[in-house]
């Protein structure tokens, strides 16, 4: 039985913390006043002296935890492999960061840190003795279209269960479970004059595994009038992608779950019933539950609809409440 | 032309009313305006791939602009050496240009051309990385700086 926490990323909140409605601390009241029990911090976000954490930054952080009682669990590390103009970051400078941010991780009193699969499974593997001194277990993003079954994320399973270090695994972010699209998109798509049938028949080219280049061209002469449903089928293909049936992800989610240090509660738009239509949360969360995972599920609203985001977390937290006090 | 991604987290990347003259050895030297990022996290200068700044139609020469940020001042043709330099989402940056006199009073046409590689979402194997739009247009009353 899965020990599970809830928490949020104040990754939610941004839109509300870029144009000044809410400060870093609001953020973390805000997001006490929903009943997280701990946050996570996109540090290249929250951190004015990133990739650094100042002495200043550390004293707010702490006066929040005196004032709200809690803190945060997940320092969100970002792999800038572009950082430079003329090439990539080698994989010794890209490690030379990760130990960076494992250090500012550690400095914040984070446990977790999220790292993006950027950083190569060598990479992680030379993390490993770091994140064990500074008590900090950095897990790989899974981040559609990536999944737990992908070469990639198989690759870096490899890795981690040779080196036997409990310090590197995984993070799961739900939108690798999507069985649909999401609310954002298709409202965008009918506000530039896609008819619902349309996107439907999109909708179904995807479940039916039609590729991509097919699908665009078989939609040639509608998206010639609407160009929204292109974009539409685009991202059906692209960082929003869905498939009907997640049987095969789930599994490849059990299979990987002694390395799961936190989840990523990806969403897009709860309803008023509490219910998410693009991610099965009836689905996901049980299988999480029936295992020994023990950390944080972190609530992370991806704000592209413009609902209000505190209004669509609170209601996030009392779904996965309810999903999960039913088991 | 390439598609960049603009975000629209902001209304606008230059701040209101934030236009005004400089003064230097107690004479007008230039003007200056605020700079923000329109996106969810700050970045490191180093990403900036395009940075014009127009005035009323005119194109700024580069060796006239500073981009002020974290008390420290650059030129464009610095910006891919600032690897380190980290622009807070938060923290708008000031742009001052160097001209002579400042601008005259009344209204003005800003415009800023700014394009940058978001350097965590690659698009392809060749160093390509998703394009974002950080343009801004705004007309705006300049006033003097207090007090210099």
């Amino acid at each position: 039985m899965a020990n599970i926490k809830t928490g949020i990323t104040l990754f939610s909140l941004g839109t509300l913390f870029v144009n000044g409605d809410l400060n870093f601390e609001d953020c973390v009241r805000e997001a006490a006043n929903m009943g997280a029990q701990g946050y996570e911090i996109v540090a290249a976000e929250s951190i004015p002296s990133y990739p650094y954490v100042s002495d200043d930054f550390l004293a707010l952080v702490e006066k929040c935890k005196d004032k709200y009682g809690i803190a945060p669990i997940c320092y969100a590390a970002q792999m800038d492999r572009g950082m430079l103009k003329d090439r990539d970051l080698t994989e010794d400078e890209m490690v030379a960061r990760a130990i960076n941010d494992v250090m500012s991780a550690n400095k914040l009193g984070c446990t977790v840190m999220r790292e993006q699969y950027l950083l190569p499974p060598k990479g992680l593997e030379r993390l490993a003795p770091y994140a064990e001194a500074f008590n900090v277990k950095v897990g790989i993003e899974i981040h559609n279209p990536e999944s737990p079954i992908t070469p990639v994320m198989l690759e870096y399973l490899n890795v981690i269960e040779k080196t036997g270090s409990k310090y590197i695994g995984f993070i799961p972010d739900f939108g690798c479970f999507a069985t649909g699209p999401n609310k954002p998109i298709w409202d965008r798509a009918l506000s530039k004059g896609a008819t619902v049938e349309q996107l439907e028949r999109c909708a179904q080219l995807k479940y039916d595994q039609v590729p991509r280049d097919e699908a665009l061209k078989m939609m040639e002469k509608e998206c010639e009038k609407t160009p929204a449903l292109s974009d539409a089928i685009n991202s059906f293909y692209g960082f929003v992608q869905f498939k009907k049936d997640i049987r095969k992800e789930l599994d490849g989610l059990i299979r990987m779950m002694p390395y799961c240090f936190e989840m990523h509660g990806k969403f897009h738009y709860v309803d008023e019933k509490l219910h998410e239509p693009a991610i099965p949360y009836e689905e996901i969360l049980p299988v999480i539950q029936s295992t020994d995972f023990d950390g944080y599920i972190m609530t992370e609203y991806e704000d592209e609809g413009g609902y209000d985001a505190v209004l669509q977390c609170t209601r996030h937290i009392a779904m996965m409440k309810k999903i999960l006090g039913a088991q | 032309m390439k598609y960049a991604k603009k975000l629209n987290n902001l209304d606008n990347v230059i701040v209101r009313d934030s236009l005004k003259n400089f003064y230097v050895n107690g004479k007008k030297y230039g003007y200056q305006f605020e700079l923000k990022l329109d996106y969810y996290r700050g970045h490191f200068l180093s990403v900036i791939d395009e940075f014009e700044v127009h005035v009323d139609g005119e194109r700024v020469p580069d060796e006239h602009i500073k981009f002020c940020i974290n008390g420290k001042a650059f030129s464009p043709i610095e910006f891919d050496k600032c690897y380190s330099e980290f622009w807070p989402v938060t923290e708008a940056a000031v742009i001052k240009v160097i001209a002579p006199g400042g601008l005259a009073e009344g209204e003005h046409q800003v415009d800023v051309i700014m394009y940058y590689r978001s350097p965590y979402m690659p698009i392809g194997d060749n160093h390509e990385y998703m394009a974002i739009d950080n343009c801004g247009s705004r007309k705006m009353v300049i006033t003097d700086q207090e007090g210099k």
